[in-house]
């Protein structure tokens, strides 16, 4: 961009419109291309979905080929539907506790004990739990999944016979997807910790502060701002996981681990209701949003 | 600014191409693309196929066949199918297909009436039985797939450790209450050994459906699906409860395979690769083509099963006429509506299903033969003792009511199975719950009849 205003006007003739027009197209000219391509495969079915959300599209049968605009008969369905509200109830423990909870403590734990370590620690704890992040969602699902299984790791360990996957399914999926995810609330304490002016923790230290006074009245308040950034990113991660659960328990066993994207998936793709599916996506859409709305609020409170 | 545009022109170039790469291979002439379903422990429908393209391309220079596999269940079979036809372009021109899905897609205008091309083909006047004919028949009363296998179901159970039980071998339950006595005997006196075995829960798909729910509901006096009479679908009554009873009734007993077990997407590997050959099953609800696990052309041959393994006909529920009960189904091979070459798409059909090709897919996965040449082959019912049996279980057979709502009616009753496996529902409790379902899935309460 800078190399293009850089050029004096005159050398290509003043155009009718003015410079201000012609600044716009030299811009989107070339970004052209990529617009509509994003326009076609991003907008496009973005757009439809929310369209069928509203029809009685299905994938086979008459509906496919001959949908009828039904109005809100999905999401009436979908509020009178039992195994929906049990899926909204899973993923909001599975959201507070694999993200609020788990990822987002254990994140700032490894970070606040990282502070202050030599090189090699850093880097073979960074090592490690960056290695279960970059891992595929698959991958990670079929190593828990060998951890958990009955003649699994954990099993030999203690010496038991438990199925895991069957008895304690959400757990299951917890675990796992704080295993995965915690690198990323590590990275981003790691990050905002190292601004923490040291001067500053160390005169409440010379103050008689002990480490807890430390964290909650000296750390925790300047790094809030990441906090309320981080809980706001992976809850919305965690609000449309679909792969580890898929991958681990499938959503069972019967619905016991069926978070919404899981219901959601089963009847779009399963039982063919692409209609009623595109439904739940819209409202797990609103869900997500509802989320950030709360977060990015408290972050302006903070800052009040 | 240049390299971001050289990206999109990149991209845009790469995106065109993705479009036409499929048909270019062959250049003037004609492809025809074919949809299958192929899994490690069976290879045979890949087998028949791809002898199948082997003959037609030889006798019809210029027309390539072009085999597209899809790995896994059925059920994943299923949704890729059905997203591949959604448009012209994606769907394959021939395709394996499910008969309860015809339906289905003939309503959507999915499937190419085939009656036209079987009047000039002598094998269909011949070599198929009439019930057979009708196993892909439209609403509209044309054929829209040629069958490549049958199938009954019915009991099999592991001689020696009925024999350890103390129960008679051969086994001939009459009853319900025979076979759950059974299962009861086998838990009490030879511990370690799982009694009894069914599909009942959703990610066995339409096998819980039919296999699991079907067998039983069949059964049971009057019961079924489906009111002809009246044009209705039947939502629950005391059939559907009484069905959902025996479930539950092996499940809370712990006659069956440990939940864990009974929500494994393997468990058909489990029962015939792993318990039934160490001896640790007792009964298992199944298909006629149970057997081709153990002879010589499975994966993991076990010979010494024609010894080991009894067949039995499933009761109805409490003896009444006919005494016994099955389910049929099949798979037939389909042509899209789509595809510009009917007339190829045809012979390729015909290739398939002709009786070298029908008898290794036969042989190959167990289930019974369509064509009379076939089954009338000695290599048929080689290696296989109980075909016989299982063919003439014909005789108290059920079809599905392969409507256009079938699969979501089926859909439903895998919820109601799955909730009595896992004991979250009460049969009463599933049974209301169907009921409460079915309008919807049927397209309106006013094609429910309730009993």
């Amino acid at each position: 961009m800078t190399v293009a205003t850089a050029r004096p006007p005159a050398a290509t003739g003043a155009p009718p419109g003015g410079p201000s027009r012609r600044g716009v197209l030299r811009w989107l000219l070339p970004l052209a291309p990529s617009l509509v391509l994003l326009a076609i495969f991003l907008a496009g079915p973005i757009l439809w979905s929310v369209y069928i959300a509203f029809t009685n599209e299905t994938l086979t049968g008459s509906a496919s080929v001959n949908s009828q605009f039904v109005g809100f008969a999905n999401f009436i369905r979908l509020f009178g539907d039992p195994n929906f509200l049990n899926s909204f109830l899973l993923t909001f423990v599975f959201v507070i506790g694999s993200a609020v909870i788990g990822q987002n403590t254990l994140g700032l734990v490894i970070a606040l004990l990282q502070r202050g370590r030599g090189r090699a620690t850093r880097s073979v704890v960074n090592g490690v739990v960056i290695a279960a992040w970059v891992m595929p969602e698959i991958v990670a699902a079929a190593c828990w999944f060998s951890f958990l299984a009955e003649d699994g790791t954990l099993n030999t360990v203690l010496g038991i016979s438990q199925e895991w996957l069957y008895t304690a399914p959400m757990v299951a999926v917890i675990l796992a997807n704080i295993w995965r995810g915690t690198a990323f609330s590590m990275l981003v304490y790691s990050a905002a910790l190292s601004e923490v002016p040291a001067d500053l923790v160390e005169a409440a230290a010379v103050d008689g502060a002990g480490p807890v006074r430390r964290l909650v009245h000296i750390t925790l308040p300047l790094i809030r701002r990441s906090i309320m950034a981080n809980l706001m990113l992976i809850t919305l991660q965690t609000l449309a996981s679909f792969g580890l659960i898929y991958a681990l328990t499938g959503g069972g066993p019967g619905t016991a681990s069926q978070t919404t994207p899981l219901y959601m998936y089963e009847q779009a793709f399963r039982y063919f209701e692409i209609g009623y599916g595109s439904a739940i996506a819209l409202v797990l859409l609103v869900i997500g949003a509802l989320f950030s709305l709360v977060y990015l609020r408290l972050i302006k409170v903070e800052d009040a | 600014m240049m390299r971001r545009l050289a990206g999109s022109l990149l991209l845009l170039a790469a995106v065109a191409g993705c479009g036409s790469g499929a048909s270019q291979e062959n250049p003037g002439g004609k492809e025809l693309e074919v949809l299958y379903r192929v899994d490690v422990t069976w290879p045979h429908l890949e087998k028949m196929l791809a002898d199948a393209k082997k003959q037609y391309e030889a006798a019809h220079p210029g027309v390539t066949i072009k085999l597209t596999p899809v790995q896994g269940t059925p059920e994943a079979y299923y949704t890729k199918l059905a997203l591949l036809n959604r448009s012209p372009g994606s769907a394959p021109d021939l395709y394996y297909h499910d008969t309860f899905q015809v339906n289905a897609d003939v309503a959507a205008g999915k499937l190419a009436p085939l009656d036209e091309h079987l009047a000039a083909w002598p094998d269909w006047q011949t070599q198929f039985p009439d019930s057979v004919k009708q196993a892909a028949r439209g609403g509209d009363g044309k054929i829209y797939g040629v069958p490549i296998s049958t199938d009954t179901r019915g009991l099999w159970y592991h001689k020696e450790v009925f024999t350890k039980a103390g129960l008679p071998v051969p086994w001939e339950p009459k009853t319900w209450n025979d076979v759950l006595t059974a299962a009861r005997t086998i838990k009490q006196r030879v511990p370690g050994v799982i009694p009894f075995s069914m599909y009942s829960t959703k990610i066995h798909g339409e096998a819980t459906t039919m296999q699991g729910f079907e067998m039983l509901l069949y059964g049971t006096p009057g019961g079924t699906l489906y009111d002809d009479a009246q044009d209705k679908w039947v939502a629950g009554g005391k059939n559907f409860t009484d069905a959902l009873s025996f479930v539950n009734t092996i499940y809370r007993e712990e006659l069956a395979p440990r939940q864990a077990d009974a929500h494994n997407a393997k468990l058909a590997d489990k029962m015939n690769f792993e318990w039934f050959p160490a001896g640790e099953l007792g009964i298992s609800l199944d298909g006629a083509w149970t057997a081709a696990a153990w002879k010589p052309t499975s994966t993991k041959p076990w010979p010494q099963w024609k010894d080991t393994i009894g067949w039995a006909a499933m009761p109805t529920q409490n003896g009444q006429e006919p005494g016994a009960v099955s389910m049929s189904g099949g798979w037939v091979m389909a042509m899209s509506t789509y595809t510009p070459h009917k007339k190829e798409a045809f012979d390729f059909i015909a290739v398939a299903t002709n009786k070298e090709n029908s008898l290794t897919y036969s042989v190959g996965t167990g289930d019974l033969a369509p064509r009379k040449d076939v089954a009338a082959d000695p290599a048929y019912s080689a290696d296989n003792p109980s075909v016989k049996f299982f063919t003439d279980l014909a005789a108290v057979t059920h079809y599905r009511p392969a409507y256009e709502a079938y699969p979501k009616v089926s859909a439903q009753i895998q919820e109601a199975m799955e909730a009595v496996t896992t004991g979250a529902r009460t049969p009463e409790e599933a049974t209301a719950a169907y009921a409460r379902a079915l309008p919807t899935a049927v397209g309106g309460a006013d094609r429910v009849v309730a009993r």
